[in-house]
């Protein structure tokens, strides 16, 4: 199949009524084996007997966006995997370089779509802690309640996604129903849907208002119940519990060597999070669990973001119920221009810390912006977990990783 | 510019169709008439002369012809079954709740360019698509739908079922074989694994079930369990019930079991590379699979046509006799329905403000549907084949009906787990069944 077409014969002409394009296309197939340019890659495509290249993706139905991943297959076994990064690349953090600190908000938002809040709020706390801002508690309280309903309004998506992968068309649509009133309710909180913008330096864009109030009320009265229902569909589902259990196990120690973060580490035993580990905002004064579970599968990581939604709605309720009066905005100069130095503000998000890095030159502008996704650093565990597995796990494995390609490839 | 150019131009879309339909039809039918008083002696002749050759020719076009609209029905009872479950409205814009969807699905498939990949193997991929349908539909022929109405009244009506439904596996491995893609070169080898393996508990469920009725006419099979439902083999073979309807599933590819599609894996299979009527092909036959599968689980365990209760009391209807009246025939169709709308819109002119036309429009109306309920009313107490064919299609949707709620629920098994099952479960269950049976019908006819 590898042997490279040379003609014959003198050249044919298109020009001949005779020769058709398709003809001369047809014998000139070649398949195109890349050559390696690293060591691991020139070990990845060399073909052993019986071996074979499948091209997965860009625009896979199974690879969450646009990441394209190379599986070398022995019939339907996946000897190795190689991911190819790089398709959604829009050069974000050297976006955010040029533009002034309020602007670089904006930038950061579509990194993790499916959960933007996140997205604003490690980069704004860097550049508070830049500037030196005290934000009001108020805000505080805002900012905890606005991204503990983004985290679950993301969960649910990953729970039904991963029923998708696994071929359950049901549980993603009722997924879709919790994430929808979820987005109207932040949608009348902040104006957006998707890319809320709504983290300001020093606080948060608006108060709290009536739409939003009666929208998460009326919610929370039945959220817990309904999320439990739909995820029912699939705990008790025979046929993917024994798809996903015992899939793609993830030690302990491989976590810390990863460094992994999020769900995936708390799914194989490591109680890390960082709202406990390195509290930020106010989760100190929030009662809440880090739920842990010790198997460190696909069935583990599933259900633990199960429970994590549990706590999620502790969260919000407490919120509700604490919530100060006051200011959500600090007292800022029109011109933000920080002292020189540099920041580093990591969040919880829904898939694992989630971190910026800043430095500031003294000027209006940051210097150097770094952000730590935690979609890129899981994604590199496909290839320690995938091989051995058949081809349908490979869409098990990389559901339960929940890597969002927006924030991987920045 | 001449006369007929400018009526061309005054005409509104209706009245053009019209235009060019009429003539056409006029044609034809003049044609078609010429045709039977010079050809009608000599066809009837023939006719006479080859009755099963006629009758097998008239069998294999009402197949193909009810495979149609069957793939129609089913494709609309999965999108909207579907779309509720999931809590989504599903189509309502095309025809009555949206019944004609996948009607102009159809149309669409049939509008779309039929393209062939480069690099493909011409030949095969072309012959891929017709297999399975074929295949498929050919399976139709022998299933009895009512008493008398059958395609074929075969004696090895079993071993004929499976020989058309093992096409189907060849099928699908040409399309993925021929395809020149490796998603359908993965799809075409899982259906030939998975389905040359399910074809064997599949088969070997209905031993028990010819081993008690003695016959493998599947005619024979649906007049052994006539009575009621208690005649039904499914209490008799409960085993082999639950192993069909497992390797059944498989066999039609519908979740649990439609690992050849794997659309979150393989894209889209063996059909990956396919486009237009081929795809559309494939489409239908998968469609009409499921039907088949539920009307040979309606056949073999569920008494076929027979009524679940025997109607207790004797119906003797008054036999017609319409050519007895002669001209009061005449007079009758004539008189009928002009008499009958007048009846039933009495009472509303009477008793409402309405005006007379409107009146007469719902007497017309009333006067229809009392007919057709009147005319369907003495079909189902004067035919048994109308009976037959209403328990027969109701049964069989009802299995339809599991089928997308199966589809609706249940996520993929995987490869391995899939043959596994077929080999490590179904089989010996299915070997087990065989023997039980045979031991109890030996040792009662001892």
């Amino acid at each position: 199949m590898t042997t490279a077409h040379t003609p014959a014969g003198p050249h044919a002409s298109l020009d001949d009524p005779g020769v058709r394009i398709e003809d001369i296309l047809r014998e000139s197939i070649v398949e195109a084996v890349p050559v390696g340019r690293t060591e691991r890659q020139a070990e990845f495509y060399t073909l052993r007997d019986g071996e074979m290249l499948l091209n997965m993706g860009p625009h896979h139905p199974a690879t969450h966006g646009v990441l394209r991943v190379v599986l070398k297959i022995d019939g339907e076994r996946v000897v190795d995997i190689d991911p190819v990064l790089g398709y959604l690349h829009r050069g974000v953090e050297k976006l955010c370089e040029n533009a002034d600190y309020h602007q670089a908000i904006c930038y950061t938002d579509p990194l993790e779509y499916i959960s933007s809040l996140f997205c604003e709020w490690a980069p704004v706390m860097a550049f508070e802690k830049l500037l030196d801002v005290q934000v009001p508690r108020r805000a505080e309280y805002i900012r905890v309640m606005a991204t503990e309903l983004n985290r679950i309004a993301s969960h649910v998506l990953t729970m039904g996604f991963f029923a998708l992968d696994l071929g359950g068309i049901t549980p993603v649509l009722y997924g879709f129903i919790e994430r929808d009133e979820i987005m109207e309710m932040l949608a009348s909180l902040t104006g957006q849907k998707l890319l809320f913008n709504y983290m300001r330096i020093g606080g948060v864009n608006g108060d709290l208002n009536h739409d939003f109030l009666s929208r998460l009320g009326d919610w929370m009265s039945h959220a817990a119940r309904q999320i439990e229902a739909n995820a029912g569909l699939m705990n008790e589902n025979e046929i993917l519990v024994r798809r996903a259990r015992g899939l793609g196990v993830l030690d302990g120690d491989t976590c810390l060597r990863m460094a992994v973060t999020g769900p995936n580490i708390r799914a194989s035993g490591l109680p890390f999070d960082v709202r406990r580990s390195h509290p930020y905002s106010i989760f100190p004064e929030l009662d809440f669990d880090i739920p842990t579970r010790n198997e460190g599968d696909c069935l583990a990581r599933y259900l633990l973001r199960v429970d994590e939604v549990k706590q999620s709605l502790r969260i919000i309720d407490q919120c509700l119920h604490q919530m100060p009066d006051g200011p959500v905005m600090a007292k800022l100069p029109r011109l933000v221009r920080p002292r020189p130095g540099r920041a580093f503000a990591a969040v919880e998000g829904p898939r694992g810390m989630y971190a910026a890095y800043v430095i500031s030159d003294g000027t209006d502008q940051p210097f150097r912006m770094r952000i730590h996704d935690p979609s890129f650093v899981h994604l590199q565990l496909v290839t320690l977990l995938t091989p051995g597995n058949l081809v349908a796990d490979t869409m098990a494995i990389m559901a339960s990783l929940d890597p969002v390609m927006g924030g991987v490839d920045k | 510019m001449t006369m007929a150019a400018v009526t061309w131009q005054r005409l509104r879309p209706v009245g053009r169709l019209l235009a060019v339909l009429v003539p056409i039809l006029l044609a034809l039918g003049l044609v078609s008439v010429g045709a039977i008083i010079l050809a009608g002696p000599l066809a009837a002749g023939f006719v006479g002369d080859n009755v099963p050759l006629v009758r097998f020719v008239a069998a294999v076009t009402a197949v193909i012809l009810l495979s149609i609209p069957t793939a129609f029905i089913v494709i609309f009872l999965e999108l909207k079954v579907i779309a509720r479950m999931n809590l989504r409205i599903g189509p309502e814009r095309v025809g009555p709740y949206g019944g004609a969807m996948s009607v102009v699905h159809g149309l669409k498939v049939l509008a779309k360019e039929d393209f062939t990949p480069l690099g493909v193997d011409v030949t095969v991929f072309t012959m891929a698509p017709i297999v399975t349908f074929v295949g498929a539909i050919m399976t139709m022929l022998v299933i009895p739908f009512a008493p008398g109405l059958f395609g074929l009244d075969l004696n090895i009506g079993l071993l004929y079922l499976f020989a058309m439904s093992g096409l189907t596996v060849v099928g699908l491995l040409m399309a993925g074989w021929s395809s020149f893609n490796k998603y359908s070169l993965l799809g075409g080898l899982r259906s030939a694994a998975q389905m040359v393996s399910y074809e064997i508990p599949l088969t070997l469920s209905l031993v028990g079930i010819v081993l008690l009725a003695g016959t493998m006419s599947l005619n024979q099979l649906v007049l052994g369990q006539s009575g009621s439902f208690l005649d039904w083999n499914i209490w008799k073979q409960p085993l082999a019930f639950l192993i069909f309807f497992i390797a059944g599933t498989a066999e039609a590819n519908r979740t649990p079991f439609d690992l050849t599609e794997a659309d979150s894996e393989l894209v889209g299979g063996f059909a990956t590379e396919y486009s237009g009527m081929r795809f559309g092909f494939f489409f239908f036959a998968e469609y009409v699979n499921v039907f088949i599968v539920s009307a040979l689980l309606v056949t073999f365990f569920l008494g076929g046509w027979t009524a679940p209760i025997a109607w207790p009391f004797a119906v003797t209807m008054p036999s017609l006799d319409p050519l007895g009246l002669g001209v009061g025939l005449l007079l009758g169709i004539a008189a009928l329905p002009v008499v009958g709308t007048l009846i039933l819109a009495a009472p509303f002119w009477l008793s409402s403000k309405i005006t007379t036309l409107q009146a007469l429009v719902i007497g017309f109306i009333l006067f229809n549907v009392v007919a057709v309920g009147l005319v369907i009313g003495y079909a189902f107490v004067s035919f048994d084949w109308v009976v037959g064919l209403f328990w027969f299609f109701a049964k069989a949707y009802a299995f339809v009906f599991l089928f997308i709620w199966m589809r609706a629920t249940l996520p993929r098994v995987r490869i391995d787990q899939l043959m596994g099952f077929a080999w490590k479960w179904l089989l010996p269950a299915a070997l087990l069944n065989i023997f039980v049976t045979a031991a109890a019908i030996t040792i009662v006819s001892k």
